[in-house]
């Protein structure tokens, strides 16, 4: 019973009693909320890497694309075991070609990532709607052109056939911090040719990625400003490579809507038009480069769809990767930065109990006498190290209590308080052109917490572990004569 | 009772060693109040100690009603300073977070486990409470020992050592930090405990004013009992108590 009432009286009396509570309240938040910003980092960066992918990828770098035909690939598949395990499929047609458009009378041009979609098909099995800027509620709509687009299409025609194209008034334009060059010539009329297979009068929707149609720069006062290079209704031209002698091929199509996804790597070099078109484009019948799968239980399935659609194409050119091979380097790097920062946060916690170690030795330093009062009273040795070791653990309990309610505060809040900091210090302490991300995700991992907690509590009796024994082990008769 | 045959006992410091107890001889009757005189570093302090498993001798024997105690191990050696002895010192040596009560209950609050203390507390409460009262501090029950004056502090601690009713009372200078009318009370207070309960009392000092009012006076010099007598020096002041 004297132990409970002293590790509680010791608790509520002593200053010193206060600075460990402070220092492994400390120690705990520190680790709750790193852990939840790392972990919200990482999540959000896996959602974004599985993102555009689908769960199970079946490519070929065949220039003609696979040797059967999507329909009869698909009929296959679903013929297969694997066939009830999946989801989802479509057949997808991937690219490279450098993308055309004009800004400002200057023309640009990127190297992309084409890819031809059917997008119904490609939002059934995730990581494209929920990614389109305008159509996410609607992805079946993807390439289709909204009146405000034709109406800025119109106008675009109309501009390249006057005079002085700026002479006209933008319907849907938005104030330009940028002057606009008066370049007319550079400001071709929109040419609706096809390179390769039937030219066809129609006008076709292109989604290009975001970072692709925006310019983002800093304005006099230091802020990010974005600005839309490409808007709806505006025309780009393709170029890429068709036909059995790979010769250039290009198509113009007119902007519908954007992929943003806020993966740099994505938003700069995907842009997708629609498969049939594509497929005109290169002169392809009706081939794709690519089948994108959805499972229905992804970790449980993944091996077993794999192997099946393994032994129905087992062509070494035909590659069936789950989206993790795929993006295994990255994967990697983040659980590498996981494993250091771990090791980083280990060593924080260290700290945290050494500065206990230190406490505890003061403290028992100062409960000399009465730990010889205790023993000629009858206390045994082991009663005193179980006062200080409980003391321990009722420390780093407390300290821990508070410790998670301070840093759950501080990761609710972070945004907020990043937000002060920066008002404070008048530097942006996370810098969101760099991240691309709007506020500093987090995830607070029950589990980690439970484990944050328990390793605080077991440090602290670890490292009161000495001075306990040091008290437990000290002669009465000595103790007594402390001064 | 108590029987010590042939203590030695050193000290030792790096190289230097110093000899306290040489091979002293004393025998502790039952219901005996028993003071033991000396000067300083004549080793009574240390012979109160050994005889009270506070620490144990280099040589020789200390018997209980017969039993040695003094090789006894840790475990029955921590229950008799429990149950059998109680201490009293001259700085009180009280716990300075806990009240007076609850420094009065200590001894009971070390005998019992935390449920076995909730299902006797009520027993312990109320002899705490009567102890406290016995000792004129009835009403400071509640107060911290830095509240409590010299005088309160020891009577409280006689309280505590009375706790678990113990057979032998060892009192280490119980007045030397106190002026001398309160010393006074408290030698009468043990003096009423020995002759009232029967308690056994051996009182270590080097007051000889208040051995007045003990059965017996041993005086050790040098390690070793010089002289055993009864009434040694008659105090006109105490013998009027």
């Amino acid at each position: 019973m004297y132990k409970l009432l002293l590790c509680l009286r010791y608790l509520q009396t002593r200053y010193l009693a206060f600075i460990c509570i402070v220092s492994v309240m400390l120690g705990v938040a520190t680790l709750i909320v790193v852990n939840a910003v790392m972990s919200g980092f990482s999540t959000k960066l896996k959602d974004r890497l599985h993102g555009v992918l689908s769960d199970v990828v079946v490519d070929t770098d065949r220039m003609e694309g696979f040797p059967d035909s999507p329909e009869v690939m698909m009929a296959k598949i679903k013929a297969s075991p694997a066939g009830d395990r999946i989801e989802a499929m479509t057949p997808t047609l991937e690219v490279f070609a450098i993308l055309q458009f004009h800004f400002r009378g200057q023309l640009m041009t990127k190297p992309v990532r084409l890819i031809g979609i059917d997008p119904a098909g490609r939002a059934s099995v995730g990581g494209f709607s929920e990614y389109l800027v305008k159509n996410h509620a609607t992805p079946e709509k993807a390439f289709e052109l909204t009146p405000e687009a034709l109406q800025r299409h119109d106008w675009n025609v109309k501009r390249a056939e006057v005079a002085n194209p700026l002479d006209l008034p933008d319907p849907l334009a938005v104030p330009s911090v940028r002057p606009l060059i008066p370049e007319p010539n550079a400001l071709p009329a929109p040419a609706m040719e096809i390179g390769v297979g039937t030219p066809e009068l129609k006008l076709y929707g292109v989604v290009p990625g975001y970072t692709l149609a925006h310019f983002r720069y800093r304005n006099d006062q230091g802020e990010v400003v974005e600005e839309a290079a490409l808007k709806p209704g505006d025309d780009v031209t393709i170029t890429t490579v068709g036909g059995n002698d790979l010769k250039p091929v290009w198509g113009n199509f007119l902007v519908s809507d954007y992929l943003r996804t806020e993966m740099s790597e994505y938003d700069q070099t995907f842009v997708y038009v629609p498969i049939d078109q594509l497929q005109r484009l290169r002169g392809m019948n009706n081939r794709a480069t690519a089948l994108q799968l959805k499972l229905k239980t992804y970790e449980q399935d993944k091996l077993f769809v794999c192997n099946e659609v393994r032994k129905i194409y087992p062509y070494a050119d035909i590659n069936i990767a789950t989206w993790e091979e795929h993006q295994g380097p990255l994967l990697s790097a983040i659980e590498v930065e996981r494993s250091i920062l771990n090791i980083l946060l280990f060593m924080i916690v260290g700290v945290a109990g050494f500065s206990i170690l230190a406490i505890f030795t003061m403290i028992v330093s100062e409960k000399f006498r009465d730990i010889g009062i205790l023993k000629s009273l009858g206390a045994s040795s082991h009663g005193v190290l179980s006062i200080f070791l409980g003391y321990g653990f009722l420390l780093g309990s407390v300290g821990c209590v508070l410790g998670t309610a301070f840093g759950l505060y501080i990761t609710a809040e972070i945004n907020a308080i990043e937000a002060f900091l920066t008002k404070l210090t008048g530097t942006a302490v996370f810098p969101r052109d760099v991240y691309y991300f709007k506020e500093i995700p987090t995830n607070v991992d029950p589990l980690s917490v439970l484990a944050v907690n328990l390793g605080a509590i077991s440090i602290a009796v670890v490292f009161s572990l000495l001075p306990a024994f040091r008290a437990s082990r000290l002669h009465p008769v000595r103790a007594l004569r402390f001064e | 009772m108590l029987i010590a045959e042939n203590l030695t006992k050193a000290y030792r410091r790096h190289a230097v060693e110093v000899r306290v107890l040489n091979g002293l001889n004393l025998e502790v009757k039952t219901g005996e109040f028993l003071s033991i005189v000396g000067a300083s570093g004549s080793g009574k302090s240390t012979l109160l100690h050994l005889l009270g498993t506070l620490d144990a001798p280099d040589s020789g024997k200390i018997f209980l009603d017969g039993r040695r105690i003094d090789n006894l191990p840790s475990r029955d050696r921590d229950e008799l300073r429990n149950k059998t002895f109680g201490y009293i010192f001259q700085f009180y040596h009280l716990l300075p977070e806990l009240t007076a009560l609850d420094n009065v209950l200590m001894p009971a609050y070390i005998a019992h486990s935390t449920f076995g203390w909730f299902r006797e507390r009520s027993v312990w409460r109320k002899r705490a409470d009567e102890l406290l009262q016995k000792v004129g501090l009835g009403h400071r029950m509640k107060h911290k020992p830095r509240e409590l004056s010299g005088g309160e502090m020891q009577r409280a601690a006689v309280a505590r050592a009375l706790l678990t009713n113990p057979r032998v009372l060892l009192a280490d200078e119980p007045t030397g930090n106190l002026d001398a009318d309160t010393g006074g009370e408290i030698v009468r207070l043990l003096r009423n405990l020995n002759r009232d309960e029967g308690v056994t009392i051996v009182m270590v000092t080097h007051n000889l004013e208040i051995v007045s009012v003990t059965d017996r006076v041993v005086k050790m010099v040098g390690g070793v009992v010089t002289d055993d007598t009864k009434k040694h020096i008659p105090s006109p002041k105490l013998i009027a108590v």
